[in-house]
């Protein structure tokens, strides 16, 4: 049986750890990519984000100021036992960690309505919650999602899209961005369901190990191309120049109806997510 | 690409050489802040044509900075990390001319109008690695003023001591050369090859 106090505990570490340590698969892809570059601006910048990433582990500390809006994405499996009250813990977990974590926060969390900052206010942290099939745990994702590439999410509505007209709308999405959300980024991109689910799906793409392969061939093709496609644009590392834009382009789709709501999303080049799977008897798996 | 090794404060002249893909390393005061409310209230002043509280001395960078005032009045430099500057565009322009700015900075860029507005004051745009606050901290020295201290940490306007703060890559210099219109141009100029590519790619995935 999984306790409230083991998911207050893992919610609070999950948090803190994506705010250190950039995920493994993606310091691979940086270091491929820097030594991919051929501009010499390009390559030093990739340097500079691997020292980065090596330093704030040495230190222990942030990556990046902005900690973000708090996204947790709960899995619950179809067999998991858990006591208590599963948001409550979660909340309570979140808001411990904010007011005990070293080096302190800066206060991101604002009123939509009054763009006052300073939290925590209603719905924080975001909770998002799915169910999936026979499994004994829960997993818990922990993404803070920041300023510069929250902002340049998109979601568009189409009729009966063709695939060609997919990717031309995520060509603009891209290069829209341009050099402002911390490049080379993961874009995510949600296809069908109705106008939520293509959010969601586009989001948790972006969640996918980079380097994995897309079980769906057809998706797994579009990855490809469009990796390249947006690689061709020449925004390049921090949007001042070269061949690393994406790291990766990650699709995930829906069945839906004659309207086919496509959405593209962004992390930046720390794409900081962190997950957890604590199963029935207690144990706790980092999955990364 | 030349490197530059900038005491601060700057002038029109000392940035005069400087152009888009060098890198600059900054030593001396930068006054920095990360937030819209700072923006509004520096024009306030500048409305009312009352000193800001702080000297700019020509160097205005976005960079939130959590930085902590201990019991002796010393500080604790927590960390600092740029934000995205052309959320500031509609600011900017007044900003460089009536703060007679020399360096902005910050990450991702400024718009066009404020790329003008540098080549007629003389000034350049340098763009610090988002996500690279381990390392930029660490050329934070001092802190020498806060102001505004009503404000969340990362909104109030800060005077701080730097050593080397770099590598920065400029961005904009002060001869109306921006990197980032010209790789949005690019881009632009590009989607159309960069589309046929696309439907060769889709077209042989499909016959595979």
């Amino acid at each position: 049986m999984i306790d409230e106090a083991l998911i207050q505990e893992v919610t609070a570490d999950l948090y803190s750890a994506a705010l250190r340590r950039v995920p493994d698969d993606t310091k691979r892809a940086l270091a491929a990519a820097r030594d991919r570059e051929t501009s010499e601006n390009a390559r030093a910048t990739l340097d500079l984000m691997l020292r980065s990433t090596a330093l704030a582990e040495k230190k222990d500390t942030f990556v990046c100021s902005d900690n973000g809006f708090p996204i947790y994405s709960v899995e619950i499996g179809g067999r998991a036992h858990w006591s208590g009250d599963l948001k409550a813990a979660i909340t309570r977990g979140f808001n411990q960690l904010v007011g005990t974590i070293s080096p302190p926060l800066l206060k991101h969390v604002a009123n939509p309505l009054t763009n006052e900052r300073g939290g925590p206010g209603k719905d924080m942290p975001a909770i998002n919650v799915d169910l999936i099939g026979d499994a004994d745990y829960i997993d818990i994702t922990c993404i803070p999602k920041a300023l510069g590439s929250g902002r340049f999410a998109s979601i568009k509505t189409f009729i009966a899209p063709s695939l060609a007209d997919i990717e031309a709308y995520v060509m603009d999405v891209i290069i829209d961005a341009g050099s402002q959300h911390c490049p080379p980024v993961i874009v995510g991109v949600g296809i069908g369901g109705n106008f939520d689910m293509t959010a969601k799906l586009a989001s948790r793409a972006t969640y996918r190990e980079i380097g994995s392969i897309n079980p769906e061939p057809l998706l797994a093709a579009m990855e490809e191309r469009l990796t390249e496609a947006a690689n061709a644009t020449g925004f390049g590392p921090m949007g001042t120049g070269g061949e690393t834009t994406a790291l990766a382009v990650h699709i995930d789709y829906a069945f839906g109806h004659g309207y086919t709501p496509v959405a593209v999303c962004f992390n930046c080049w720390i794409n900081r997510r962190a997950k957890a799977r604590i199963y029935n008897d207690g144990r706790v798996e980092r999955i990364f | 690409m030349a490197m530059h090794h900038l005491t601060l404060p700057p002038t029109r002249e000392s940035v005069a050489d400087i152009r888009v893909g060098d890198i600059v390393y900054l030593t001396g005061d930068i006054v920095v802040t990360g937030g819209l409310p700072a923006h509004k209230r520096i024009v306030e002043y500048l409305d009312a044509g009352k000193e800001l509280p702080i000297e700019m001395g020509g160097v205005f960078i976005h960079l939130p900075h959590m930085v902590e005032e201990k019991p002796d009045g010393s500080w604790t430099i927590h960390y600092v990390n740029p934000t995205t500057s052309t959320r500031f565009n509609n600011f900017l322009p007044r900003f460089i001319r009536d703060l007679d700015l020399h360096i902005l900075g910050g990450k991702g860029g400024v718009g066009e109008e404020a790329v003008e507005a540098m080549r007629e004051n003389g000034c350049i745009y340098v763009s610090i690695l988002g996500g690279g606050s381990p390392i930029m901290s660490e050329c934070i020295k001092e802190v020498r003023q806060v102001e505004w201290r009503e404000f969340p940490a990362h909104f109030r306007l800060s005077r701080l001591r730097v050593e080397n703060l770099g590598p920065l890559t400029v961005g904009v210099d002060a001869h109306g050369g921006s990197i980032y219109d010209a790789l949005n141009e690019q881009a632009r100029d590009r989607l159309p090859e960069i589309l046929a590519q696309l439907d060769r790619r889709r077209a042989e995935a499909a016959g595979a």
